[in-house]
């Protein structure tokens, strides 16, 4: 066991060294080394983005922003913190930024209207692998349609930290470090997203 | 501990942030209280609930971003948010915004080559779930045109790119055709491989004259060192070693310089004495000048020009 953090934390290490070194010469303006860079961290930009915003034209203005930003304040970056929270520090203001308009304009269903019907924007994505039982479709589908409730009847800042730790798997402490509050704060986001989500799914789980 | 109190903690529990000592109390409590132990699968099974709602990022997506991102950067302007949000609208985004032509696909070239090839015509009528992606994930498309009619349809012409997986030997001229396709892509990685898979061994002008150009102008360094390494066998060639006494002067980094100067003095050459007398003035790597200076020497040049 010990054995087998020892070799996850050298690999850590040897990532962070890495990590260091592509921002030093992205600093130098090494345009390859930001590109490294931004590869090794944007996937996981893109989907916080996708799953917090649900829509892929929101996602990518998101992760246009958030690395152009990146690129003009990296000369900035004194690693005074992990270049890791500094990214996301930047993506989860631009995401809650989002939220936060949504919430005023009460939009952005995930479904639009078409001539052919209502057609929901985030199917597309989804593997229907239940689709030849129509009880077991039905059901998720009902299911999905209450999780989405959940998720909208959340605090654009609960959502977020449910976010970052549920499908992203931070932990808290960082998660505060990001969002600007303490573990403490973050703490009690998380216990009121999931007593919320616990009340809106009712019989469903 | 009540249960009042451990059900306020029964989220930070599953989700592993209590302190050790907290922990062990709820355990604890757990294992003697079914009304908090279902409270705990109750959120298990939330959990597994909002599992099924993550999102997969489909790849064109992930290399749409890229490209627009370096797009950005390189000096075009940044994608301009849209406040339109109908579902015409999406879909032009969605088919505008994708790949358009040649210079965006990323073709993956290693032993296996990757072909593209364009073709126009196809025509779009009614919605469908096609208005978000390509109906095929190799597939890529360019609006050309729209014209809305007073019926309410409108004519949509796009053309459409296909992507094709070719594979042969890298000797098969083909291939080495395909390959000098890949140096105009724009990125870098399929470059590097392209010139790493040239062969100039077996040489043509055509080949000669792609890697002198990789040498001369790419603009990623380890593109110009893989040229660097193909022209080893051509570096007798006049031409060859004219390209090799500008990128002397021109390049601006140090490894490709001292590269430069180990090809030029690999065989005696005295007509770029003065290409290396030049250099050597304005070198600012130690390394590279103390080269060029015992080159010089061996040629029996001065370092200075009179």
């Amino acid at each position: 066991m010990i054995m087998a953090q020892d070799a996850a934390g050298a690999v850590g290490a040897r990532m962070n060294l890495q990590v260091d070194s592509l921002i030093r010469a992205a600093q130098r303006g090494e345009q390859d080394a930001f590109e490294q860079l931004v590869r090794m961290y944007d996937q996981s930009v893109l989907r916080l983005a996708m799953n917090l915003l649900q829509s892929p034209e929101d996602a990518r203005d998101v992760y246009q922003e958030a690395f152009l930003r990146v690129f003009r304040n990296l000369h900035a970056f004194r690693f005074d913190c992990s270049f890791h929270t500094w990214l996301y520090r930047i993506v989860t203001n631009i995401c809650l930024d989002q939220l936060r308009k949504r919430k005023v304009r009460k939009e952005e269903s995930a479904v639009v209207e078409t001539s052919d019907g209502i057609i929901d924007r985030m199917e597309s994505f989804e593997e229907d692998a239940a689709e030849s039982d129509p009880e077991r479709t039905m059901w998720n589908r009902q299911l999905r349609q209450r999780i989405e409730n959940a998720l909208k009847d959340l605090t654009p800042r609960e959502r977020m930290v449910f976010e970052l730790r549920h499908y992203q798997g931070l932990r808290l402490r960082n998660i505060g470090e990001m969002l600007g509050t303490t573990e403490e704060a973050a703490k009690n986001c998380l216990f009121r997203a999931t007593q919320k989500m616990r009340v809106v799914l009712g019989d469903f789980v | 501990m009540t249960c009042d109190s451990v059900s306020k903690l029964i989220p930070l529990y599953f989700y592993g942030e209590l302190p050790p000592d907290e922990e062990d109390c709820v355990e604890t409590h757990l294992h003697e209280c079914a009304a908090c132990t279902r409270e705990l699968d109750r959120l298990s099974s939330l959990a597994r609930a909002l599992g099924q709602r993550q999102v997969e990022v489909p790849a064109f997506l992930l290399d749409e971003c890229r490209a627009d991102l370096k797009a950005a950067i390189q000096g075009g302007a940044p994608k301009l948010k849209t406040p339109v949000k109908g579902p015409w609208t999406l879909f032009l985004e969605a088919m505008a915004a994708t790949l358009s032509g040649f210079a965006r696909l990323r073709l993956p070239v290693g032993a296996v080559a990757l072909l593209a090839v364009g073709f126009v015509g196809a025509r779009f009528s009614g919605a469908g779930r096609t208005w978000w992606r390509p109906a095929d994930d190799n597939a890529f498309a360019t609006v050309r045109s729209v014209q809305a009619d007073p019926s309410g349809r409108v004519q949509i012409a796009f053309d459409e790119t296909h992507r094709r997986v070719v594979s042969g030997r890298t000797d098969s001229p083909d291939i080495q055709k395909l390959l000098l396709t890949a140096f105009h892509q724009n990125n870098a990685d399929v470059r590097v491989e392209s010139v790493g898979l040239l062969q100039a061994g077996t040489d043509t002008a055509e080949v000669r004259d792609a890697l002198m150009a990789a040498l001369d102008h790419d603009p990623n360094v380890g593109v110009r060192l893989k040229a660097l390494d193909k022209l080893k066998p051509l570096a007798a060639d006049p031409e060859v070693r004219k390209t090799l006494a500008r990128v002397l002067q021109t390049d601006d980094n140090a490894a490709v310089r001292m590269q430069v100067v180990d090809l030029l003095v690999a065989r005696r050459d005295d007509t770029m004495v003065g290409a290396m007398q030049s250099a050597v003035q304005r070198e600012d790597n130690s390394g590279v000048r103390q080269k060029l200076e015992k080159a010089l020497k061996d040629l029996n040049a001065s370092v200075g020009t009179f």
